[in-house]
């Protein structure tokens, strides 16, 4: 696209590179992501024949179950926001604001969930912490996870990573001025958290808390392990959907699930209000005072909130080298070699996807963010609704518009079965998480750098260069991996997109645990998961051997 | 311009990989995966000129694949989904009759008179037991329905959800005879009160009671029989009283692209050769004399079990499927 911009005559550079920022992304999303959804949601409105009608709403009316999953959704949303938000927040802390050492094994702890296929947090939890659980068989305390507490336990763990990530994103490329400004108004630290820190995080904060909040609305692969007779709105969507066939109710609890994304829009309200219009040099890199108590805070937040996730992913691991789990727990290596019909192929295919959809993702995603900054409100508050929307689709749903989007017509020729619509189906899947990353990142980058370059004479591209790309590196580099992560292990929508030929990991793990073979989707799962781990290492050194050439983070 | 044409052709490449051609046959399967191995190894033996593909869905997941794909069906048959499922009208209506020497020696119970499926193997629904658990909370082993409505197994119970799995949707329809015996009605009500996790699948339940989660899960007789040979303290309960049990159907696509040979490899999985197969894994083959196996009975599997299932209208099954799931839901929720 630079490439474009740097070819066209100067004087009509600035309005083209612009438009084309924000064009080609928003046009990915229509495709990708608008067209399929309307295709299902248009079920909503229609009946049978196609003619528009509301008896879809008045059944949903109808319906006894429904209020109580509604309410209980609401609930469950609410309280993972709770736990979640605080959470993330003191690990970003621990990460970015503390001098506590291991911070690597805090940011490895968090990989863990995302690189851990969707089967192995719930696995993991009923092996651990269920009735005849790890833990139940250890100390014969009568653990039971089924309802309320371990959905929240689920839902928690699950949007850990992400609410660090984006805290982090804003925690990152802090100019230490500001702090050193504080210091010498004699303001301690807990004044400096309140005052020069929280204030900068407060559209992080924003952000994660919309996306935990609908996501766990959205989400039904937790409440399906241990939901226990605690239903909530995702499970009826499937049991509409897959249990009943039913794709205009699916579609109309799918409409009702989309309510919470009109929270969105006050984030773009929020989004415009730069966060650090001062100077413009990152300045001096920040780091933290020596604060044993603050440290020590921290550090036991931290373990107390990492440590389940640890437990959980090597239960897994434990699982997939015992005998027999639970009864005959002799070690053995025997499930990773037989009993594995599909092959270790899908985990090539899977990985292949996954990169496609981080490399294609994350310039889209810095090119959607870059190109808002100065969109006027009325055409950024659609365009960043529609880009935090994909949080709020379940994607069951998205993966059924996919099918009914490109199985037939024009598109279908060159789209159907291909590994690039299950990479598209990821990357639009998890475009909210992706995109309030890079947004947050990008509000790093003060304003008055980017009048310089502009009054300086730079175009867009000198513009994107020389002022907003160096503050969103980092957010830039966790969209990549995060998109890649998540890519990799992804089941609900893409579950509709699998052929005979086009095998996914995350599907043979749950092929395997269906089919009753528990040790071996666990050590299928372990193998995604170490695949995934040397991937990401592999990325980072390659990473590492660029910044060292090109200065550039 | 070049690299724009590369990944054009690459993307193509990748969508005429899918596409089938003369001598593929594409199939929609709801079997298992290791047992759809075994088959397909000897279908590849007597069929040598076929290369056929088989995408393996949960039975749910592949009927709303199906009615996604309704309007471009991508397979050309589909072997061993759930027939209540298959006769969804909607799915029903993607079909065409299939005949062939082996299919039309099926017995009449396992085919439809119009030929649009035949269901060489099917499964009964069973308890899973796990003694163990069991003992733990001092419970007395479960005979019939009626046991398992008691309230002394509250919260022990681990069942699939009528509205997403066929086992719960069978178990439902068998014992309130299809809604209609108000009596059977409230022993499926009470039994759903001792529910301590509903679950989505009809393996599911059996997959909980074997790692002990729970003492009892409501599934079929392989998942039980599959818990007693990896080893599992798990005994199979086949409840006295009505006998719930489901058919795996396979049929023919309307529009499938390669009809001759897809019509060659359903004829086979009727053959003699295959039912030999199917008792490997499945509790009820159509074949007749075929009996189950001796570790089978040693199971706890009737060696009389095929002569003992009662009638089933599948079509009304599938027909008032949504209304009694309705009903269900009203009464309890």
């Amino acid at each position: 696209m630079t490439v474009v911009v740097a070819a066209a005559p100067r004087s009509r550079s600035r309005p083209i590179a612009a438009t084309l920022l924000l064009a080609v992304p928003v046009a990915g999303l229509v495709l990708f992501f608008l067209h399929p959804l309307a295709t299902v949601l248009w079920r909503a409105v229609t009946d049978a024949d196609g003619t528009p009608t509301l008896a879809n709403f008045a059944r949903l009316l109808d319906d006894p179950g429904l209020p109580r999953a509604a309410w209980r959704s609401l609930a469950i949303g609410l309280a993972t926001t709770a736990t979640t938000v605080p959470l993330g927040l003191c690990l970003a802390m621990a990460l970015h604001r503390s001098r506590l050492r291991g911070k690597l094994l805090i940011r490895g702890a968090l990989l863990l969930p995302m690189l851990a296929p969707s089967l192995v947090l719930g696995l993991g939890l009923v092996c651990l912490l269920g009735r005849n659980g790890l833990v139940h068989r250890l100390t014969g305390l009568p653990t039971d996870i089924y309802g309320f507490w371990g959905l929240l336990l689920a839902n928690t763990l699950y949007g850990l990573p992400q609410v660090t990530i984006i805290v982090s994103a804003a925690l990152a490329r802090t100019p230490a001025r500001h702090y050193d400004a504080a210091t010498s108004m004699g303001a301690g630290d807990g004044r400096q958290f309140l005052d020069v820190t929280l204030p900068r995080l407060r559209y992080a904060l924003l952000a994660a808390a919309f996306l935990v909040f609908t996501e766990t609305l959205t989400d039904f692969g937790s409440a399906v392990v241990v939901g226990g007779s605690y239903r909530v709105l995702a499970m009826e969507i499937y049991s509409e959907v897959v249990g009943q066939l039913d794709f205009a109710m699916g579609a109309t609890l799918g409409v009702l699930l989309l309510a919470p994304a009109l929270l969105s829009v006050g984030l773009a309200r929020l989004a415009k209000r730069r966060q650090d219009s001062g100077d413009a040099r990152p300045g001096q890199p920040l780091v933290p005072r020596r604060n044993a108590p603050r440290d020590l805070f921290l550090g036991v937040v931290s373990v107390i909130a990492l440590l389940p996730l640890v437990a959980i992913v090597a239960t897994v691991a434990y699982v997939s080298v015992v005998k027999l789990w639970p009864y005959d727990r002799t070690l053995t290596l025997a499930n990773y070699t037989t009993g594995m019909p599909d092959g270790y192929g899908p985990v090539a295919t899977s990985l292949g996807v996954a990169l496609a959809a981080a490399v294609a993702g994350t310039p889209l995603v810095f090119a959607l963010a870059a190109g808002l900054r100065r969109a006027p409100a009325t055409l950024s508050r659609p365009v960043q609704f529609l880009a935090s929307l994909p949080a709020a689709v379940p994607g069951m749903v998205l993966g059924l518009g996919y099918v009914l989007a490109f199985n037939h017509g024009a598109l279908s020729g060159v789209f159907y079965g291909s590994a690039a619509l299950v990479a598209a189906c990821s990357l639009y899947h998890y475009h909210a998480q992706s995109f309030l990353t890079m947004q947050t990142g990008m509000r790093q980058a003060p304003e008055a750098l980017e009048d310089a370059v502009v009054t300086s004479g730079g175009g867009t591209r000198h513009v994107l260069r020389d002022a907003i790309l160096p503050f969103t590196v980092p957010a830039a580099v966790s969209t990549f991996f995060y998109l890649f992560m998540r890519s990799l292990v992804t089941l609900s929508g893409v579950i509709f997109l699998v052929t005979p030929t086009l095998g996914l990991a995350s599907v043979t793990v749950m092929r395997l645990d269906e089919n009753g073979f528990l040790a071996q989707a666990a050590a299928y799962a372990m193998c995604v998961v170490i695949a995934g781990a040397l991937a990401l290492g592999a990325m980072r050194l390659l990473l590492h051997a660029f910044k060292d050439r090109h200065h550039v983070a | 311009m070049r690299p724009y044409r590369q990944i054009g052709s690459a993307i193509l490449l990748l969508a005429g990989s899918a596409a089938a051609h003369a001598g593929t046959v594409t199939v929609y399967s709801a079997l298992e995966s290791d047992e759809i191995a075994v088959y397909l190894d000897a279908a590849k033996q007597a069929l040598p000129d076929i290369d056929i593909h088989v995408l393996r869905l949960s039975s749910g997941d592949l009927a709303a694949r199906l009615l996604a794909e309704s309007a471009q069906p991508r397979n050309d048959a589909i072997w061993g989904m759930a027939v209540t499922d298959m006769l969804e009208p909607r799915i029903a209506a993607l079909l065409t009759p299939v005949r062939g020497t082996h299919i039309n020696r099926m017995p009449s119970a396992f085919r439809a008179a119009d030929g649009r499926w035949f269901a060489p193997t099917g499964f009964l629904a069973a308890l899973c037991v796990n003694r163990e658990a069991l003992a733990e909370h001092g419970l007395p082993m479960p005979r019939t329905w009626t046991d398992l409505a008691s309230p002394r197994y509250r919260g022990q119970v681990a069942m699939p959800d009528p509205a997403s799995s066929g086992t719960g949707y069978m178990l439902l329809s068998s014992l309130s005879d299809a809604g209609r015996d108000p009596k059977g009605m409230q022993v499926v009500l009470d039994i759903a009160r001792n529910v301590g996790q509903v679950t989505l699948s009809g393996s599911a339940p059996c997959k909980l009671a074997r790692i002990g989660e729970f003492p009892i899960g409501i599934s079929f007789a392989f998942s039980a029989m599959q818990s007693i040979r990896q080893g599992y303290p798990v005994s199979m309960v086949i409840p006295e009283g009505a006998r719930g049990y489901e058919l795996e159907a396979s049929g023919l696509m309307a529009k499938a692209s390669n009809p001759g040979d897809a019509r060659r490899f359903l004829d086979w999985t009727a053959s003699p050769e295959a039912a030999v197969l199917y008792r490997g894994y499945k509790e009820i083959v159509a074949a007749p004399g075929s009996v189950p196996s001796a570790e089978q009975q040693r199971e706890g599997l009737p060696a009389d079990l095929v002569a003992t299932l009662p009638a089933r209208d599948f079509a009304t099954a599938a027909r008032e499927r949504a209304a009694l799931i309705a009903r269900y839901k009203r009464l309890t929720r």
